[in-house]
């Protein structure tokens, strides 16, 4: 469907856009911007939006800080292991649902997906935190990975449900008819084709992992901290380091940011409980 | 790109339908076992450990602790608190949803239009959703400070008064739904414009030779058929207010007082800063019961 358009609501739809997208990339404009600035253009009154000296002090400042490092290094640890349990197990159960038309506990299976993607994270943290406590799991890089991977799961699932369901079924025919076994066909029939898919997945549970704030504020103290927990850190202190803080929020969130913007064409389905496909 | 709205194609069911007409779809019921354990130690053991410390007197400093039978449920219901966190809770979803709707469908239409640089806009626009929860509301405080912010600095320049955005607790209200629905509204419009993009051609083609001004055709063509992609957008957004804790716990921390603590905010402080387990645990207890509205809506909205 489309919508004709004529050209006086051409130039209404330019302004919309415009207004939108500088709405939208202004706070993180600011955020870069301040975290190349000294102290003194930091505070400007009237604040100025375009000329500054730039410097690169905020930025050494965080990145000599060992407990940044430590975070960044428990950061792409936590989500790595996180998202490689998410996407396997994930993509294992969507097979399942994707491939066997019946079968006893598919209602279950998908109850539980939409009890997990609607439970407040704080009903879960807080027995987590006793559990960890009393089994010596706390502050365990391991044990947050199987959290991270559990509360992205339905995520996992509802993509790659929707991906391999697109596979033609005819391409598995060939090669079961040939004699490969149903993992074989998965691995190098199914995955293959839906690569593209595949990595949408992983990048999108990924961001999931990588954003997650209130496991590791919970679960984690010094040696499992990661960065959206240092990063929020920064408000606790008295005197707010706001250069610094800027530095340390760029460096958080704009690589996975950027990331995901490529894959953003194949997130809708997971972003819908598999409700809504794109 | 062509997209399929779920309400009569969900993904799932897709796939079902497909595999029921094809004999080859009988692999194995193991395949799905891994995920249940998963889902059995770090979802399932947890809730119920948190039904058991609901009943008992455990806090964090406990020694001994035992039975106590319904009195943390007696106590928080008791608490003026939780009326309030309630309250900031339906205020929040629904002052968010009220804001995010209509720019989000407005946002969708226009990139519907599929204009030139529409790509660009497109990714521009879904910025804000991608980035860190903690660092937007860094970004924000950072811009909404009082004093010090670019916010009342701007406002400064055309001579308007500088606000208390975060100190009123009116105002952090306000803040905390505006912080949402600039991260959340991406969410909305892409949403939407699949919805948009998988309606079918023939009504409108047909309320257009009828003769059907752009208005009305929105009003009683496109509004109806996007109804079930807009009721999905509903749910996840109340899902979303009722899980609200990164931006709120930045921004304001629930206050001032306690104007901005939501559900999940009174849970975290009855867990962490009160550091009483077992009223926390029966609070969120509670929660989950808000959970059952929430998945019948789903069953509702897919089926």
């Amino acid at each position: 469907m489309t919508v004709q358009t004529r050209s006086s609501s051409k130039v209404g739809a330019y302004a919309i856009l415009v207004i939108a997208t500088l709405l939208a990339l202004f706070p993180l404009y600011w955020t870069l911007l301040t975290s190349v600035r000294s102290r003194v253009d930091i505070f400007a009154d009237p604040p100025r939006l375009l000329s500054f000296r730039f410097l690169w002090g905020n930025y050494s400042r965080v990145l000599n800080d060992q407990r940044f490092r430590d975070s960044l290094f428990a950061t792409v640890t936590i989500t790595t292991g996180g998202t490689v349990i998410a996407t396997v197990l994930g993509t294992l159960a969507a097979y399942q649902l994707a491939r066997r038309a019946t079968f006893r506990g598919r209602r279950p299976f998908e109850a539980v997906l939409i009890i997990i993607r609607a439970l407040p994270g704080i009903v879960l943290a807080v027995p987590l935190y006793e559990l960890a406590i009393k089994l010596d799991l706390y502050d365990r890089p391991i044990a947050m990975m199987f959290v991270y991977a559990a509360i992205n799961l339905p995520f996992s699932v509802w993509l790659m449900v929707g991906f391999i369901a697109g596979v033609p079924l005819e391409l598995e025919e060939a090669a079961r008819v040939d004699g490969a076994g149903e993992l074989r066909t998965l691995w190098q029939i199914v995955l293959p084709i839906i690569r593209p898919g595949l990595a949408a997945t992983t990048i999108f549970v990924s961001l999931l992992c990588w954003n997650e704030f209130l496991i590791p504020l919970v679960l984690a103290d010094r040696t499992a901290q990661t960065l959206p927990v240092y990063v929020g850190g920064f408000v606790t202190s008295r005197t707010i380091d706001w250069g610094a803080m800027a530095a340390a929020a760029s460096i958080a969130i704009l690589p996975i940011a950027i990331l995901t913007l490529l894959v953003q064409r194949q997130l809708v389905s997971g972003l819908s409980l598999g409700a809504v496909k794109d | 790109m062509t997209s399929t709205v779920a309400h009569d194609v969900g993904a799932t069911r897709a796939a079902r339908s497909a595999a029921r007409r094809h004999p080859l779809t009988r692999i194995g019921g193991w395949y799905i076992a891994p995920a249940w354990v998963l889902i059995l130690l770090v979802i399932i053991v947890p809730v119920v450990v948190s039904v058991w410390l609901s009943f008992r007197n455990e806090t964090l400093s406990a020694v001994d602790s035992k039975f106590v039978g319904v009195d943390n449920y007696r106590t928080v219901l008791g608490s003026a608190d939780l009326f309030s966190a309630i309250r900031v809770t339906a205020v929040i979803s629904i002052a968010t949803l009220l804001l995010q709707l209509p720019v989000g469908f407005l946002l969708a239409v226009v990139l519907h239009k599929e204009l030139r640089g529409t790509r660009f806009f497109r990714s521009a626009l879904l910025m804000p959703m991608l980035l860190t929860p903690v660092a937007v509301g860094l970004m924000w405080r950072f811009m909404l400070n009082a004093d010090a912010g670019v916010v009342n600095g701007l406002l400064g320049v055309i001579d308007v008064a500088p606000v208390n955005w975060l100190g009123d607790r009116t105002m952090a209200l306000f803040c905390v739904v505006l912080v949402d629905s600039w991260q959340n509204i991406p969410f909305v419009m892409l949403l939407l414009l699949a919805g948009l993009q998988s309606l079918p051609s023939g009504p409108l083609e047909a309320a257009e030779v009828d003769g059907a001004s752009t208005v009305q055709r929105y009003r009683f063509v496109v509004l109806p058929l996007l109804a079930p992609v807009a009721l999905v957008v509903v749910m996840i957004r109340i899902i979303e207010s009722i899980k609200l804790f990164d931006i709120i716990y930045i921004l304001t921390q629930g206050g001032p007082g306690t104007a901005t603590q939501n559900l999940s905010m009174l849970d975290y402080r009855y867990g962490f800063s009160f550091l009483n387990t077992s009223q926390a645990a029966a609070l969120g207890v509670m929660m989950c019961v808000l959970l059952v509205p929430i998945y019948r809506l789903w069953v509702k909205a897919t089926r």
